[in-house]
């Protein structure tokens, strides 16, 4: 019976500091409201569409204008002409353009007497996503353009039409996106961004709360309000931010698969207890390094490079395998990354709880690591005898 | 007393002193020395280690095939021998392949129907499956270019057996099956590493990141002591606000650019990132940008109040400002409104201007127009940050109204802070509240 009243007095002794310290609204709910506008927002359409890519016409043929306009008629690519190739050179570096193809002087008069032009492209790779895309769509036109002619110099021979086909083209490739049909860039990054940002805030949240009870010295009232025990102060202060941040956990992942569509081949009751999960980790990992240095500042600041440093080490843009070996183990250590591999199970291949489970209890192994600095927290909290700033 | 001195002398000698004492107080910060040394030196040293390799390579693949030709097996080799992917299991059946991707031993499959080697035999399309794990588009994208090149490659060479079939040989079925040949070149990045646009545009971004950070607390620390960075010398009555935001300014510019010589000439240096700029180019705009950032932080850093707030608050625009620099996403596909909030980093400017000179290879023009934004930025962030110095000035010399005022909300909103502060402190926090506000209201507000 005791415990429980400790603890709803820690409840409410909270409620009065959020009550009285904007900030702890701001910095949970206006934060996350933000970064959700932001990646719901930015990535608009998915997939970037009329990138403006140039052209170099050294020919001024049918052929050569036939190609410019098919190029534009993309939907990836929009042409932007050039009268030579050191003008463009220059605005690719400027990177006002995102690839530019020549066409050779002569074309034309080549590709009619089988002289085999050659039609050179370039892409600036300094804008990732933007010169991929360029590269993709030059080398798909250019292979268009050899299917056309193929199929002008065959009609011509009296090829057959349903011949001309198996001639140009022995071989397709028939692409399955397995988790993300639409190569959707915003599902892409938002599935994982926000959700690490979560993380963040809440780490950096939770660092705070208890930060400011040692910077104000209530620490030792707080010790007393929770009847003598570091246990209860957790259990009280973590209520209210549990509640919180799964609240807005919830939410994100109801935006993500149930409003705005997201793919998901698992189900959205599974992601509900992945966010969960990651919520509680992450307020685990945020007690931790609290306990470890219990001095607000360098704990806030050790936080924030820990949760920055999440987003690289989940591994979902550059795969971890693509990191030197020494390194990849440290990914473990961070709750994204379960959080990003119990996703992949769930969202891409639905494989539910078989896929997803150690993933889980790796997740809820974190719930233990407070306890190893309870003892040192609760002396911190006694004893005030850190350098409070 | 002192001489009668010359505007300029003043000015100089106030300036001087403005910036020595930011210095001191830098120096004598270490929360503030760890955030402008330890990060701003260690993290782009961290960064460059994550994305050391950049590139990924030899993706493990799955292949289902049920055609059993050789075109198939020779299909299979070549795509063995590129370097994106790797041959790691040769699967009977789609639901093995399935399984093997599931469990991460894959990140695709490639799938060859058993009519693929009758198809080829009847001089028809024939068609084969790849199927992508999307959970990074880095799989999806070696996968896709294995199975491309591989596909181009082999249709060549099956093209030239069915012109030869059809009556054309040598030379002649070469030149039918290629009649436009093509070169491509990616100058800048050949490999599509990640580290070569990554790393570089999070170099500039700690730049920016750190100076605001560093400078926040130190701004909400002064403020928590009652030492508000904007008291203008006495004397000047409201006149000396240009000198106190560049004497400020100064002392983390001086600090910055030893930073900034740091980040931008020696990590590179040390993991192999293109420098191809021009040495005093990439100075030049190194002064344009750690200028920018010097009066963006101290616009900004007037939000913040205490000492550990500008991490609760801010930490979270760093991501947004990675986006917000148009590496990853490009610039034109950006909506207007984004466009817009791009505009108030320095880091947007500063990032393609340095990707495009020292990444590019460019010279000054290849990022003139970011230095021209960067030079509208800096004299609106001046004026910006003089006003917030006037604005700070008006709060100093109106605590006494203002703590009334904020006496009146609380009464609406039924706050009581003597109340509240006895149940989170005890009797001690009851005593200091009380002691604040006594204080303050003691205080004789000067005008």
């Amino acid at each position: 019976m005791g415990v429980w009243n400790y603890i709803w007095a820690v409840i409410r002794r909270e409620f009065r500091i959020i009550q009285e310290h904007p900030i702890y609204i701001f910095g949970s709910v206006g934060v996350m409201l933000f970064i959700a506008l932001f990646f719901f927002t930015f990535f608009k359409g998915g997939l970037p569409q009329d990138l403006p890519i140039g052209v170099v016409d050294n020919d001024n043929s049918s052929v050569s204008r036939n190609f410019r306009r098919q190029l534009d008629a993309t939907q990836l690519g929009r042409v932007i002409e050039f009268d030579d190739f050191s003008q463009a050179r220059l605005e690719m570096q400027k990177g006002k353009i995102a690839g530019f193809c020549v066409i050779p002087k002569n074309m034309y008069s080549d590709l009619l007497s089988n002289r085999q032009p050659s039609i050179t492209f370039y892409v600036n790779g300094l804008y990732f996503v933007s010169g991929a895309l360029a590269y993709k769509d030059l080398l798909t036109m250019v292979n268009l353009t050899n299917g056309a002619v193929q199929r002008e110099v065959l009609r011509a021979r009296g090829v057959p039409d349903n011949q001309i086909m198996g001639l140009i083209r022995p071989i397709d490739i028939d692409t399955h996106q397995i988790g993300n049909v639409y190569t959707n860039y915003g599902y892409y990054l938002s599935n994982i961004m926000i959700p690490g940002t979560l993380e963040l805030v809440i780490i950096i949240m939770i660092i705070y709360t208890l930060g400011m009870e040692l910077k104000y010295e209530t620490s030792r009232h707080l010790v007393k309000t929770a009847g003598d025990s570091i246990f209860n102060v957790l259990a009280g202060k973590l209520a209210i931010y549990t509640v919180l941040f799964s609240a807005i956990g919830l939410l994100l992942i109801l935006a993500m698969y149930d409003w705005l569509k997201f793919p998901m081949q698992g189900s959205i009751w599974n992601m509900f207890l992945a966010i969960i999960l990651l919520v509680l980790s992450s307020e685990a990992v945020a007690v931790f390094l609290f306990g470890c240095l219990p001095v607000p500042r360098l704990a806030l600041s050790v936080g924030a490079l820990y949760s920055v440093l999440g987003f690289s080490l989940s591994g979902f843009t550059l795969p971890l395998e693509a990191m030197v070996p020494w390194i990849r183990g440290l990914a473990e250590a961070f709750p994204l990354r379960h959080y990003y591999l119990f996703y992949v199970q769930e969202d891409i291949f639905g494989a539910g709880f078989a896929g997803w489970w150690p993933e889980a209890i790796h997740m809820l192994l974190f719930l233990l690591v407070p306890l190893v600095i309870l003892p040192r927290l609760k002396g911190a909290f006694i004893n005030q005898n850190f350098p409070k700033e | 007393m002192k001489e009668k001195k010359t505007f300029f002398g003043q000015w100089l000698q106030d300036f001087w002193g403005i910036c020595t004492h930011e210095l001191r107080q830098i120096f004598s910060d270490w929360g503030v020395m760890l955030i402008f040394f330890v990060a701003g030196l260690a993290y782009p040293l961290l960064y460059n280690v994550l994305y050391m390799r950049g590139v990924l390579n030899e993706t493990p693949i799955a292949i289902v095939d049920e055609a059993a030709c050789p075109e198939s097996r020779r299909y299979i080799r070549e795509l063995d021998a590129t370097r994106e992917v790797k041959v790691a299991w040769k699967c009977i059946n789609m639901a093995e392949a399935q399984k093997l991707m599931q469990e991460r031993k894959v990140k695709g499959v490639v799938l060859f129907p058993s009519d693929f080697g009758q198809k080829l035999a009847h001089n028809e399309t024939a068609v084969l499956s790849i199927y992508a794990d999307m959970s990074s588009f880095l799989y999806y994208k070696n996968l896709l270019m294995a199975s491309n090149f591989v596909m181009l490659n082999e249709v060549g060479s099956i093209q030239i057996e069915r012109y030869n079939a059809l009556g054309y040989t040598g030379q002649e079925s070469f030149q039918l099956t290629k009649p436009l040949l093509y070169e491509e070149n990616n100058p800048y990045n050949r490999a599509f590493s990640y580290n070569f646009f990554l790393v570089t545009a999070i170099l500039l971004l700690i730049i920016q990141q750190t100076m605001f950070y560093g400078m926040s607390m130190l701004v909400g620390t002064q403020r928590e002591k009652n030492l508000s960075f904007a008291s203008l010398p006495d004397r000047l009555s409201g006149h000396g606000v240009g000198r106190v935001v560049l004497g400020r300014g100064a002392a983390y510019w001086l600090v910055y650019m030893a930073v900034s010589l740091y980040i931008v000439f020696i990590v590179p240096a040390i993991f192999g990132l293109p420098q191809r700029g021009n040495y005093w180019d990439v100075i030049l705009l190194i002064l344009f940008f750690v200028t920018d950032c010097v009066f963006f932080s101290e616009t900004w850093s007037t939000l913040i109040s205490r000492r550990e707030t500008v991490f609760v608050l801010f930490l979270v625009v760093s991501p947004v400002c990675l986006f917000l620099t148009g590496t990853s996403w490009p610039t034109t596909s950006f909506t207007k409104f984004w466009k817009l909030v791009s505009y108030i980093f320095p880091g947007t400017f500063g990032v393609q201007a340095f990707l495009n000179m020292n990444t590019a290879g460019g010279d000054l023009s290849a990022a003139f127009t970011q230095m021209f934004y960067m030079t509208i930025q800096t004299v609106v962030y001046y004026f910006l940050a003089t006003n917030c110095l006037y604005l700070e000035n008006w709060v100093i010399n109106h605590k006494r109204e203002l703590l009334e005022l904020r006496e009146k909300i609380d009464e609406k909103r039924g706050l009581d802070r003597e109340e509240n502060a006895y149940i989170i402190g005890g009797e001690k926090s009851l005593k200091r509240v009380r002691a604040e506000r006594q204080k303050l209201l003691s205080e004789e507000t000067d005008d």
